[in-house]
């Protein structure tokens, strides 16, 4: 299928005949290859859960983060090529505090998608407002943020295109989360629900096991903000979701 | 020593002349606002100046920046007519990259960044900022020309600034009396104090009188008023 | 008693003995204080029977006014009047001492003195001077030849005009001379045109202000209107501003016993000590 499309996928500058931008289909499907990370938006507030693929007993699972704080009421999780989505980050911290050190208030959480998405698209041909990078990102991101609006969830793709939801699933196991949080989901949601409901899914379309390592967890509240769980929160939020069979720790890298 | 009397023959010096640019103009003019708990009023006369020669007795020196937002000028007039301009498009620029209006506290932290951005080649201008804040208070902001802002609920500015700051602190701020209660400030006392201090400034400062014109800012909208002083 | 310091009789003229000291003192920064000016409008006219002259009321300092009501158009002998604006002090000074000059003047020659002896001593003194002495003069009278009207500048210069203005507000007011003005005026139209000239300068100079003062002088009369016209009325405030009591600090408070105080003790004329 892919030797179909000559000529025209080389260049991020051009389009093919039918009105495409290869290269930017193609860094969605780079997507496609990254773990996992559902967003699920309450009343309450946001709650964000990513898969840490431990590809090695060696790997210290800690050092790989794939949620970040942008700002203390705006926190992202990043499926894809790890490192172009330090560039997006980067981008959207410098953002929220140039927000707030010009306007002495929080940047709302579309705000911020739009700023990154400004960045996102600036491949191609070089211009005056300076030299373009040679290919899109290769990241897709979920704003998790609380705003003047309230608890909020954006999502983000390579084609710089953010549109908000209510629960989004992105990475290799989003076709199947994305099904799966469509039964799940409902409005009176309450935060704890939509924790375990999060972590649920992740177990469905994980290849491991899930275990208090090779999870992330974050909730967004109005009163919290930006919460990491620690190991022991995120043991907790398993046991309650009776996700694990035994509430020992399983060993690091064990194949399910 | 250099006290010493030295003979001045100017046909005869070889020193290079040096001569100055001032590139700044003082136009005067004077600014007063007052906070309450409901509203905030702020007034400003309508005289522009240079010198001793009159420019216009019909100046407007307020400027509205929303509907809850409203600015006073005074200083370089010319700086005035830039610095509006450039506040006008950046709210506009809010507004469309956030799509909402920009509030008080954001339009008062943004012409703070925008003041200390020349903080070099200032405006020369005497700000002060008023509007309702996010919970429908009247606040006022004041300025100085480098962007140094304050928060406060009375504030003078401009040529007459020192002749009215003690008399708002006394009248709106209770200081240096005993035995008073502070209560707040009600909407008609309040425009008929910044009717007062406006007559007394056009008794005593000549950059000061024509009219004045009051804006008074409630969550109903900006209503409009003028008063007139003194023209001598 | 008398010393050196404080003679009894002073040397006349000025005294220039601080004038190193305030060099110095300047030139390390210390700020001279400022003179009051009266940034002014004064004018003047001949007409059929004599001279109007005219003059604002106010007095400067800097951007504040100083005075609100001060008088500016100053006496020099019962036939002369003149109106004095630039450095309050100076014309104030300048002229006490002219007129009393021209009333020694007077009584030495038993003549009513001429306008042109005035304008001669006023400008021989500020020549001398070399324009330091601010004062800008409008020097108006009637003498044995008829109406005189001279405008004297700091410098010591004089002009002989039938119709002047000095000070800041001089193009204002006499742009109203100018497009007014005309011989023989009759005295009501004469005081109209003088006093639309001072308003001139009043409401377009922010140096003038307040009041119109005008000065008749005929052969043989003067009619001085102090305060012709106000001008400009004040403002009614709307509030009042009588403190209530009790908001007065008391920072310290002592008790005297009046009684103790009066009680006094008058001995007995043979207890009187006798030096």
């Amino acid at each position: 299928m892919f030797l179909t499309r000559s000529e025209y996928d080389r260049g991020v500058n051009t389009f093919s005949p039918e009105g495409r931008l290869f290269q930017v289909e193609y860094a969605i499907e780079a997507i496609k290859l990254g773990s996992t990370a559902i967003g699920i938006s309450t009343s309450q507030g946001v709650v964000l859960a990513v898969e840490k693929r431990i590809t090695s007993q060696l790997m210290e699972p800690t050092t790989i983060e794939k949620i970040v704080e942008v700002d203390k009421h705006i926190g992202c999780a990043v499926s894809g090529l790890i490192a172009d989505s330090r560039t997006m980050i980067d981008r959207a911290r410098i953002e929220c505090q140039n927000h707030w050190f010009v306007y002495n208030e929080n940047m709302t959480v579309e705000s911020c998608a739009q700023a990154v998405s400004n960045l996102a698209i600036q491949f191609g041909d070089s211009d005056d407002d300076g030299a373009a990078m040679s290919r899109p990102f290769g990241v897709a991101i979920l704003f998790a943020g609380i705003d003047e609006k309230g608890p909020q969830l954006y999502h983000m793709d390579p084609s710089g295109t953010f549109v908000q939801f209510d629960a989004k699933a992105i990475g290799s196991g989003s076709e199947g989360a994305q099904q799966s949080l469509q039964e799940v989901y409902h409005k009176s949601m309450t935060l704890e629900e939509a924790t375990t409901s999060a972590l649920t899914i992740l177990k469905q379309v994980m290849e491991e096991k899930l275990n208090s390592s090779n999870v992330e967890v974050m909730t967004m509240t109005p009163d919290k903000l930006f919460h990491m769980f620690s190991k022991d929160q995120v043991e907790e939020a398993l046991t309650r979701g009776l996700l694990v069979e035994h509430p020992v720790t399983l060993t690091v890298g064990q194949k399910a | 020593m250099s006290l010493v009397v030295k003979p001045n023959f100017p046909d005869y010096q070889t020193a290079p002349v040096q001569r100055g640019f001032n590139p700044y103009a003082d136009n005067g003019g004077s600014v007063v606002a007052i906070a309450g708990d409901d509203f905030v009023i702020i007034g400003a006369d309508t005289r522009l100046s240079a010198g001793f020669s009159i420019y216009t007795r019909e100046q407007n020196k307020l400027f509205p920046l929303s509907s809850t937002t409203v600015l006073g000028c005074s200083g370089c007039w010319c700086d005035t007519l830039t610095l509006t301009r450039i506040l006008k498009s950046r709210m506009q620029m809010y507004q469309q990259e956030h799509n909402k209006t920009m509030s008080t506290t954001a339009c008062a932290q943004m012409l703070s960044t925008m003041l200390y951005y020349k903080r070099f080649f200032p405006y020369y201008i005497s700000n002060v900022l008023v509007g309702l804040d996010n919970d429908g208070k009247g606040v006022v902001y004041s300025y100085d020309p480098i962007g140094h802002c304050e928060k406060r609920t009375h504030r003078a500015g401009g040529s007459a600034g020192a002749l009215l700051q003690p008399l708002l602190d006394n009248q709106i701020g209770k200081k240096n009396m005993l035995n008073v209660k502070e209560e707040p400030v009600s909407q008609q006392r309040a425009l008929s104090i910044i009717k007062d201090v406006f007559i007394s400034a056009a008794e005593r400062d000549i950059y000061t009188g024509d009219s004045i014109l009051i804006n008074i800012i409630t969550k109903d909208g900006i209503k409009e008023e003028t008063f007139q002083l003194r023209k001598d | 008693m008398s010393s050196i310091l404080c003679p009894e009789i002073p040397s006349p003229g000025f005294s220039f003995e601080n004038c190193r000291r305030n060099a110095m003192l300047e030139v390390k920064g210390h700020a001279m204080p400022k003179a009051q000016k009266t940034g002014t409008t004064i004018v003047g006219i001949i007409y059929k029977d004599g001279v109007i002259l005219g003059a604002d009321t106010r007095a400067t300092e800097d951007t504040t006014v100083a005075d609100k009501n001060c008088e500016k158009i100053h006496y020099l002998a019962p036939n002369m009047y003149c109106c004095g604006a630039g450095t309050a002090a100076d014309t104030e000074m300048t002229t006490q001492m002219v007129a009393s000059q021209l009333e020694l003047h007077r009584l030495y020659t038993n003549r009513v003195v001429r306008v042109a002896t005035a304008n001669q001593m006023l400008k021989q003194y500020l020549f001398r001077y070399q324009g330091y002495i601010g004062a800008a003069l409008v020097l108006g009278g009637v003498d044995s030849t008829g109406p005189n009207l001279y405008c004297i500048y700091p410098h010591g210069s004089t002009d002989k005009l039938p119709y002047t203005t000095m000070g800041s507000g001089s193009l204002a007011a006499m742009a109203v001379f100018e497009s007014r003005w005309k011989p023989d005026l009759e005295e009501a139209e004469g005081i109209k045109l003088v006093r639309d000239a001072i308003a001139a300068g009043i409401f377009n100079d922010l140096g003038s202000g307040s009041n119109v003062d005008v000065c008749v002088i005929k052969k043989g009369s003067v009619d001085y209107k102090r305060t012709y016209d106000e001008a400009n009325i004040k403002g009614q405030k709307q509030n009042s501003y009588k403190y209530p009591r009790g908001v007065t600090d008391v920072l310290s408070t002592k008790v005297v016993d009046i009684e103790e105080v009066s009680v006094r003790v008058i001995g007995a004329p043979e207890d009187m000590e006798i030096a």
